[in-house]
C-alpha cells in the first residue's frame, strides 16, 4: 500500500524543519553582510529567490562589499557553489524516470539539506520521490525567504558572542553521519576531512571540490583492490 | 551592477544544479559510476564541516569546545539518527564547555 500524496508532503515538510534551524543564524549573518556591503535591503533580499543558496549569496555580497568586480565576485560565488554539480550528477539517475517539468523545478531547490535528505531516503516510486523532494525543497525555500528578510530587517540582532553560527557545522556533521550508513562511507568522510584540511588554503573553498574528487577516487581504488 | 551580479550568479547556480540532471537524463549509468556517486553525500558534508572550521588562510579555528561539540553531535546522530537531538548535543556541549573554560 502506498502512502497518500498529502501524507508524503507533510512528511517531507516535517523532515525539513529541524534542518532549517541552523540556517536561522546564517540568515542573520546574511543580513549583516548585505548591510555592510551598502546594498539596499530589497536588492540584497532579491538574491534569495534568484540564487537560493546561503553560502553563494554571502560570498557574492562579501566580495561586492569589498569592492571586487562583478566578474570576480560572481565567479568566486559560483566556485563556492560548485559542489551542486556533484549533487546534480548524483541525483541524475533518480531524475531519469521523472517528467521534464520536475527536472526544471526540482533543480531550483536542489540545496545541501534537500540533497542529503533525499539521498538517505530509499524512495523508488517516482511520484513519491517527486512529492517528497518538492515538499522538503519548498519548505526550505519558504522559510529562507522569510528569514533572510528578517535577517536584513533586524541585522545584527544576535550578539556574535553567542556563537550561534556553530549550529551550521553541527548540522553538517549530523548530515554526514546520516549519509554514512555504511562503514566505507564513514571512512570516505574521514578521508575527505583530512584532504579538505590539507587543501584549506585554496581560494574560495575550492578545497571542498578537491577533497570530494580525490576521496571518491581513493574509495574506488580501495574497492578495486579488495575485489 | 549589483542586480547584474545577482542575476548572473542566479543563472550560474541554477545551471550547475540542473546540468547533469538534464545532460544525463537518458544515459545508463555504469556500476562503477553508481558506486562512485554513493560517496558524494558523506564526503561533501565532511568537507563542508572542515571548511567551516578553517579560516581563509587555511588555519584550523576549532578549539576544545568546537571539537567536543562536533564529536558529541556525530555520536548522537549515529545512535539516534535524529538531527534535533544531534543539534542539541552539539550546541549544548559547545556552550557548556565555553562557559567553563
Amino acid at each position: 500500500m502506498s502512502p497518500s500524496p498529502s501524507s508524503i508532503i507533510v512528511r517531507g515538510s516535517i523532515d525539513a524543519l529541524p534542518l532549517f534551524i541552523p540556517a536561522i543564524p546564517f540568515a542573520f549573518v546574511f543580513g549583516v553582510v548585505v548591510a555592510n556591503a551598502g546594498i539596499p535591503g530589497w536588492l540584497g533580499w532579491s538574491s534569495s529567490p534568484i540564487i537560493f543558496g546561503g553560502a553563494i549569496q554571502v560570498t557574492l555580497f562579501t566580495l561586492l562589499g569589498e569592492g571586487a568586480s562583478v566578474a570576480a565576485a560572481v565567479s568566486a560565488a559560483l566556485i563556492v557553489g560548485a559542489r551542486h554539480l556533484f549533487y546534480s550528477l548524483t541525483l541524475a539517475p533518480r531524475f531519469q524516470d521523472q517528467p521534464d517539468w520536475f527536472r526544471w523545478i526540482g533543480s531550483y531547490v536542489l540545496i545541501d539539506q534537500v540533497f542529503v535528505l533525499i539521498q538517505t531516503k530509499p524512495i523508488d516510486e517516482p511520484a513519491i520521490f517527486r512529492r517528497y523532494f518538492l515538499a522538503t525543497g519548498f519548505t526550505f525555500w519558504a522559510l529562507w525567504m522569510v528569514f533572510t528578510a528578517l535577517g536584513i530587517l533586524l541585522g545584527p540582532a544576535i550578539p556574535e558572542s553567542w556563537g550561534v553560527e556553530f549550529a551550521a557545522p553541527v548540522l553538517f556533521v549530523s548530515l554526514m553521519m546520516a549519509a554514512s550508513d555504511r562503514r566505507d562511507k564513514l571512512i570516505a568522510a574521514v578521508i575527505a576531512m583530512g584532504i579538505t584540511l590539507a587543501f584549506s588554503q585554496l581560494p574560495h573553498r575550492a578545497g571542498i571540490l578537491v577533497a570530494v574528487a580525490l576521496t571518491v577516487g581513493i574509495m574506488l581504488l580501495m574497492h578495486r583492490r579488495q575485489s | 551592477m549589483i542586480a547584474t551580479a545577482i542575476i548572473l550568479t542566479g543563472l550560474g547556480s541554477y545551471a550547475m544544479r540542473a546540468f547533469f540532471i538534464f545532460a544525463l537524463a537518458r544515459y545508463s549509468f555504469p556500476p562503477i559510476l553508481r558506486r562512485a556517486l554513493e560517496y558524494v553525500a558523506p564526503t561533501v558534508m565532511a568537507a563542508l564541516v572542515i571548511s567551516m572550521m578553517t579560516s581563509t588562510e587555511g588555519k584550523l579555528t576549532a578549539g576544545w569546545a568546537e571539537s567536543i561539540g562536533l564529536l558529541l553531535a556525530a555520536t548522537v546522530a549515529k545512535f539516534t539518527g535524529n538531527h534535533i537531538f544531534s543539534l542539541l548535543a552539539g550546541m549544548g556541549s559547545f556552550w557548556v564547555i565555553r562557559w567553563i573554560m
